[in-house]
């Protein structure tokens, strides 16, 4: 009888180091394959109006931004940014990529899409301020363990420039809801 | 019995766990980006402390049930924060950084040259930062001036709208380096030079000369309309029309003006223009 019990006990005692672990350790989330989806909404853009070929351009290469952004901020590989990335977005991450690799952390992210809205093109063409609306699927890792995950709708306000063949991520701030 | 035992067992298993292990932590909703600030968390034993940031990643030890201090240097960045805290469990909290004061200003002005008295010619345009190049979206006040180099300054205020101010400037009158300066509040101006250069040339006028039995053309000296020199090197055509046709010869300003000669056999119409602007007419008779 007290075997029993005592065989019980362990048991509950088993099961519930079992819960305690699940809590703290979800599944890994899998990266969503192929580039996320972009949509841009240019009608309220000014002063310059946009030209057709960078209206179209330009969710495209903000689009493999992103993409390059969850590969280098996943594999800690700074090298990855210089594709789409520049100026201060590029420092930003850069930076944030030698502190994930000091630490052994990582940041992996699941892309849901992004909302653009074009807010300001410079006169001459030169730069192009945005706000995104992007859902994001986020995983903060510690090696291999998750430390935390949620799911996200996070603003920001871009600013992009041309580039040689492509426009470049020059500036991405998070910010809290509409302003 | 046995089962309700066992139920009883684990239930309070389960809540001791959650309760031993569910720190709780407390964070300022917004945070001045560079300042010192601190979390609050609650349980006990000891832990690892994370600050996920836009441009930052921070890992350490700390002990729970305690405040955890955030240096300045880790909340440099405007953005969204996760700070996370880890014992046998892990618990998160989320804050806002906000940009400091205003202090920098990222100016762009177009063109580089540009030519004189042209309206709405050149764009300016002010993204406003903080010490830590952080965007302020709160509007500001940028004030834009041209500063000829001779004369007085001319300013024009505009407010930032989401951290950008711009403005359309028309060039000045006289050709030569202009500076166009902008600035925040009371920090130091940004100053941009742009070369101001003369425009198209105006009333163009030529006059012959013989020399040597050799029938040359020159120009008076090619200015714009407000008096400036159009640069050595810009092109003048100089047309001949006689008995055999029609002859042009292109000349680039040198010193100021434009000579070239042309020989001359009977009478002809020697007409003169500089782009699109076009000048006297000459007729002469060959010597």
């Amino acid at each position: 009888m007290k075997a029993r019990r005592k065989i019980l006990g362990g048991i509950a005692v088993l099961a519930g180091l079992i819960v305690i672990a699940g809590i703290g350790s979800s599944p890994v989330v899998r990266a969503a394959e192929g580039i996320p989806q972009v949509e841009l909404n240019a009608d309220n853009l000014a002063p310059r109006p946009i030209e057709e070929l960078t209206s179209k351009v330009v969710p495209r290469d903000y689009a493999h931004a992103w993409q390059t952004l969850a590969e280098a901020l996943d594999g800690n590989r700074a090298d990855l940014l210089n594709a789409y990335f520049t100026g201060l977005a590029k420092e930003n991450f850069t930076s944030k990529i030698a502190d994930q690799k000091r630490t052994g952390l990582h940041t992996h992210f699941v892309d849901h899409g992004h909302k653009l809205d074009g807010v300001f093109y410079a006169p001459a063409g030169d730069a192009m301020q945005l706000r995104d609306q992007a859902r994001l699927e986020v995983q903060l890792l510690d090696g291999t363990k998750v430390v935390h995950s949620e799911t996200l709708t996070q603003n920001y306000i871009v600013l992009m420039t041309p580039g040689a063949d492509r426009w470049l991520v020059r500036d991405l701030e998070p910010v809290q809801g509409q302003q | 019995m046995r089962i309700r035992d066992w139920t009883v067992q684990f239930s309070v298993l389960l809540l001791f766990g959650i309760g031993a292990y569910a720190a709780e932590l407390r964070a300022p909703d917004h945070v001045k980006a560079g300042t010192t600030f601190t979390i609050t968390s609650s349980g006990s034993g000891g832990g690892t402390f994370y600050l996920f940031g836009p441009a930052s990643a921070v890992k350490r030890k700390v002990d729970s049930g305690s405040e955890i201090a955030v240096q300045s240097e880790e909340v440099e960045h405007a953005g969204r924060y996760t700070a996370v805290l880890c014992g046998s469990e892990c618990t998160a909290t989320h804050f806002y950084v906000q940009a400091a004061d205003p202090e920098r200003l990222s100016f762009l002005v177009h063109p580089s040259r540009v030519p004189v008295d042209d309206p709405n010619a050149m764009s300016a345009v002010a993204l406003v930062f903080d010490q830590f190049h952080n965007l302020i979206q709160q509007p500001q006040s940028v004030t834009f001036s041209i500063i000829p180099k001779s004369g007085s300054a001319v300013t024009e205020e505009r407010r930032s709208d989401q951290g950008i101010a711009w403005v359309r400037l028309s060039s000045g009158r006289r050709e030569g380096p202009t500076k166009i300066a902008a600035s925040v509040g009371k920090n130091d101006e940004e100053i941009r030079i742009v070369q101001q250069i003369a425009s198209d040339a105006c009333n163009l006028r030529m006059r012959p000369e013989w020399v040597s039995n050799k029938f040359f053309v020159e120009t008076d000296p090619v200015r714009d309309c407000s008096g400036n020199n159009v640069p050595d090197g810009t092109v003048v055509s100089f047309t001949m029309t006689d008995s055999n046709g029609k002859t042009t010869v292109d000349v680039p300003i040198k010193k100021g003006i434009a000579k070239v000669e042309m020989p001359i056999s009977g009478s002809a119409r020697i007409t003169v223009a500089s782009g699109v602007v076009t000048g006297n007419e000459l007729n002469v008779a060959g010597r």
